[in-house]
């Protein structure tokens, strides 16, 4: 089994490990209110090692890449991230990537539904090796730092001008005479930062970030309460909807798709969806208060016949009602209707737009700190 | 598949608004997608499509000037996606927001 890095720092401050894929993840260190209110109002540490790490030379790494992933690689400027996908032949989701052009090399970070000797076998066939492809995934550790005072964490340990990078970046920085590639990137709604650190630094970093973390209110949480906050804030979830829906197009994904660029993974059958037009597409639902049954695989009735199903839920500590995203057919996926939850006389939901909450972080302006 | 009466109305309002909104937007921001390319729960700014300072502004303008709907200074919570938007004009229409 893979192992993180950094999973001691998470193991001595009490966290439940779970397997993902082969790794040993920490799921949770605190009760969910506390991990949720940890990142809403201040910085939450977390411990992403799980995901894939690449470095691609830059010589030979656009041909690869935009051969590979469903985004444009080519059009990514220096110092800037593409957020994107990787899919398989039949054009379904296996991985949501990042993919950061770094000066003399290219960073992709793969959060996969699919184990390492899948995602290897793709990169071989599109010619991993020739491009110089290397596996970073076990000699670095990738440290979420996400929050409303996540910068502040940030500003602390780097300095000032880390106030000035814009979302979907990355820069370098150095910690204990260590190179560290900082992504600014995050799925929670909140400011939110990734550390990507060599192992042989990463559990000083950690430790040093969720110091800072807790004198804020702050600290180590588990990767389960992210599937809560990605959902809230209504960003992508491979591990929820993703898994359960696959089509990207059904997801609403078409924004991390290049359809005037060549060929990539399953561009055939993603071109081939999309020109025979979308009937299904997944949109926001909302139980009210104290309806607990709004959970993933629960069916949605109209007029006495199940017309969707849950694929991903969650409760909203702010709104104080259960969250959930499922699948209508196009002619009544709209925001603002009623439909009854898990049989013909069911509870009311409401189908509602996304997303339903407005973070702090929305409201601080960093060019005024 | 059967429709009420007044969900068949909820879903025209919405979608005219809907079409509208997305046709405008890719026509002004020259935008590489289709109307249904754009999800309407898609982030605007930042995340998702990505646009900018200048962008928001330019949806502003598309907002007041398809629908009369005036987008207050600084309301960032209006411009996160088309269905947030959407909200904001059928609620101003109704006379609800300000």
């Amino acid at each position: 089994m893979r192992m993180s890095p950094i999973k001691n720092v998470f193991a001595a401050a009490g966290a439940q490990f779970a397997e993902r894929l082969d790794t040993a993840v920490p799921l949770t260190i605190a009760d969910p209110a506390t991990e949720y209110h940890r990142i809403r109002d201040a910085a939450g540490i977390t411990d992403f090692s799980f995901m894939q790490k690449f470095r691609v030379p830059e010589a030979k790494a656009i041909d690869f890449l935009d051969s590979l992933l469903a985004g444009n690689v080519a059009k990514t400027r220096y110092g800037r991230v593409l957020h994107t996908f990787l899919a398989d032949d039949g054009g379904n989701l296996l991985s949501d990537c990042y993919v950061a052009n770094n000066d003399e090399e290219y960073i992709i970070l793969c959060e996969s539904i699919a184990d390492d000797a899948a995602i290897d076998a793709i990169f071989r066939r599109a010619g991993s090796e020739k491009a110089g492809v290397q596996d970073l995934t076990l000699e670095y550790a990738l440290i979420g730092v996400d929050g409303a005072r996540a910068w502040e964490i940030m500003k602390g340990m780097f300095g000032a001008d880390i106030l000035g990078l814009p979302y979907l970046s990355i820069e370098n920085y150095t910690f204990e005479n260590e190179k560290i590639r900082l992504f600014r990137a995050g799925k929670t709604s909140e400011f939110g930062y990734l550390l990507m650190a060599p192992a042989s630094c990463a559990a000083e970093l950690v430790s040093q970030c969720a110091a800072r973390a807790e004198k804020s209110g702050g600290g180590l949480c588990g990767l389960s309460i992210h599937n809560d906050l990605r959902l809230e804030g209504r960003f992508f979830n491979i591990h929820a909807e993703g898994k359960n829906v696959g089509d990207p197009l059904q997801l609403g994904l078409q924004w991390m798709i290049d359809f005037d660029k060549g060929a990539f993974c399953g561009s055939e059958a993603v071109l081939k969806r999309r020109a025979r037009g979308l009937t299904h597409k997944i949109i926001g639902v909302r139980a009210a208060p104290g309806i607990d049954t709004l959970k993933t695989g629960a069916s949605v009735f109209h007029e006495g016949k199940a017309v969707a199903e849950i694929v991903a839920d969650c409760f909203s500590y702010i709104l104080n009602c259960r969250l959930g995203l499922a699948v209508f057919p196009c002619e009544i996926a709209y925001s603002g209707l009623t439909f009854a939850l898990g049989s013909p006389d069911g509870p009311a939901i409401q189908t509602v737009s996304m997303p339903p909450i407005m973070p702090k972080s929305l409201t601080v302006r960093l060019d005024e700190m | 598949m059967h429709m009420s009466g007044s969900m068949q109305e909820i879903i025209a309002r919405r979608a005219g608004i809907i079409n509208t909104f997305k046709n405008e937007l890719i026509r002004r921001l020259n935008l590489p997608y289709t109307p249904e390319d754009l999800h309407e729960d898609v982030s605007l700014l930042g995340a998702g499509l990505g646009l900018d300072s200048l962008d928001a502004l330019e949806i502003v303008l598309c907002v007041e000037n398809c629908f009369g709907v005036k987008i207050p200074d600084g309301n960032v919570a209006v411009l996160r996606s088309i269905n947030t938007i959407v909200d904001f004009v059928l609620q101003t229409q109704d006379g609800g927001a300000r």
